[in-house]
């Protein structure tokens, strides 16, 4: 059945690309979608949009969409709202503030639900990312939950990371807090239309402004309004890719060994399983039956 | 919650019907029981709520209608989500409609009707046991 669907994917199936996506977001085959996967293509522009919640993020993504669908640019849009850590469910309501143009294939929409606790973006976007990429969707967004501070995974996974701020949102110290300004690419001073956007503007210039800061761009935009938002797209393509700027770390590399190991343990919790098994009838020692996981979880 | 990964229903409101009173009490309570449900916003045109259910792989469609236009319009949803290959999803209507219009719904494929009045643990048993018939 999997084989099916990858073969429908390949032949640009969307179903096919809604159900796979359904599966990785689950947890579910990530070995064996991630295996038919071409390698992974550093061409797609993937764009985060991040920011406090209410600040205007699933509008901002839609009259970006739009934007790009003007200029011909086909766009996949992967849409993080959060899910409950009580029970489990969600309500995911960011499509209702994107447009929705249903004869147009070049726009793809797709809600996702993110865990509670620390995580932004949903689980396994990185593997979502590549496979709508893979797709052809010529560029990418990505929208967080709306974590604000400390969305670090999503600098990992775009290219370009925007963040929205908008009018009374808080003092100059609040921009000060770690990990805020320190993740973005791109700050967006979004519902320009109100009253203290300028102020907000040149506190946000100033601060960027001290010494031992990267290069920011700061823009003033106002969906409601329709301004801003060419500048908003020129801007984000003309900033370098994280791809061809960061420098090789291990620390990306142990993470991703350390998920992929992860994976193996889900997916192969079957033999894994059995190998505890036979430690507990003392079939095996431990150091024994450690060599045997190693052997299981080894491709 | 068990073990069954959430099911995903969209809930929509097609048509010039802004009575989203109901539609949001169901779109809470369903998130409460641990649905993942994508609610798309106000004034969804058939071609969109269909492209939606395509695009976010649901499992369930709910259509709140309250404009009696649900002879109309469900229908022709009905005949859309063949068409796109997606007869596997399954299809309630929520509103008002009245007595004589159900057995018509039904017979076009929808799998229940809820009107006013409807325990909301009726809707969430229903979905429960009817699971998904996507990924069975």
């Amino acid at each position: 059945m999997l084989d099916e669907l990858l073969a429908r994917f390949q032949a640009r199936d969307r179903l096919a690309l809604a159900r796979l996506l359904t599966l990785v977001a689950r947890g579910e085959q990530l070995e064996a979608i991630r295996a038919a996967l071409s390698p992974k293509n550093e061409t797609t522009p993937v764009v985060a949009i991040t920011g406090n919640a209410g600040v205007g993020k699933s509008t901002l993504v839609g009259k970006l969409a739009e934007v790009l669908r003007a200029e011909g640019k086909s766009v996949a849009i992967l849409a993080c709202d959060p899910q409950s850590p009580l029970t489990g469910g969600a309500l995911l309501g960011d499509r209702a503030r994107m447009p929705t143009h249903p004869e147009d294939p070049g726009l793809y929409i797709r809600s996702l639900a993110a865990p509670s606790g620390h995580q932004a973006v949903a689980q396994h976007v990185d593997l979502m990312i590549r496979m709508v990429a893979q797709f052809g969707f010529d560029v990418i967004v990505v929208e967080t939950v709306g974590a604000g501070q400390g969305d670090i995974a999503v600098r990992e996974l775009a290219d370009v990371v925007v963040l929205l701020v908008q009018p009374e949102s808080g003092d100059d110290l609040q921009w000060e807090k770690a990990g805020l300004l320190e993740i973005a690419d791109v700050v967006v001073i979004h519902k320009a239309d109100l009253p203290g956007a300028e102020r907000l503007e040149s506190q946000v210039r100033e601060l960027l402004s001290l010494p031992g800061c990267r290069e920011i761009a700061v823009l003033r935009v106002s969906s409601a309004k329709q301004t801003g938002l060419t500048e908003l797209w020129s801007t984000i393509a003309s900033c370098p890719r994280r791809s061809t700027l960061i420098e090789p770390d291990g620390q990306v590399l142990l993470r991703h060994a350390q998920q992929v190991l992860a994976e193996r343990f889900q997916d192969r919790a079957g033999s894994v399983g059995h190998v505890v098994d036979r430690w507990k009838r003392h079939e095996l020692d431990v150091t024994q039956a450690a060599d045997e996981l190693l052997h299981v979880l080894a491709r | 919650m068990d073990n069954q990964p959430p099911l995903r229903i969209v809930l929509a409101k097609v048509g010039l019907d802004g009575h989203d009173r109901g539609v949001k009490v169901v779109t809470r309570a369903l998130r409460d029981a641990g649905f993942h449900v994508i609610y798309p916003g106000l004034w969804q045109s058939p071609e969109s709520v269909v492209r939606t259910v395509a695009d976010e792989d649901a499992d369930w469609l709910g259509i709140s209608l309250l404009s009696g236009t649900h002879m109309t319009l469900v229908p022709r949803i009905m005949q859309m989500l063949q068409a796109a290959g997606l007869r596997h999803v399954g299809v309630l209507v929520g509103g008002i409609i009245p007595e004589a219009d159900v057995p018509k719904l039904l017979a076009v494929g929808v799998a229940r009707i809820f009107g006013p009045g409807t325990p909301l643990g009726e809707i969430i048993e229903f979905l429960r046991a009817q699971g998904s018939r996507t990924h069975a």
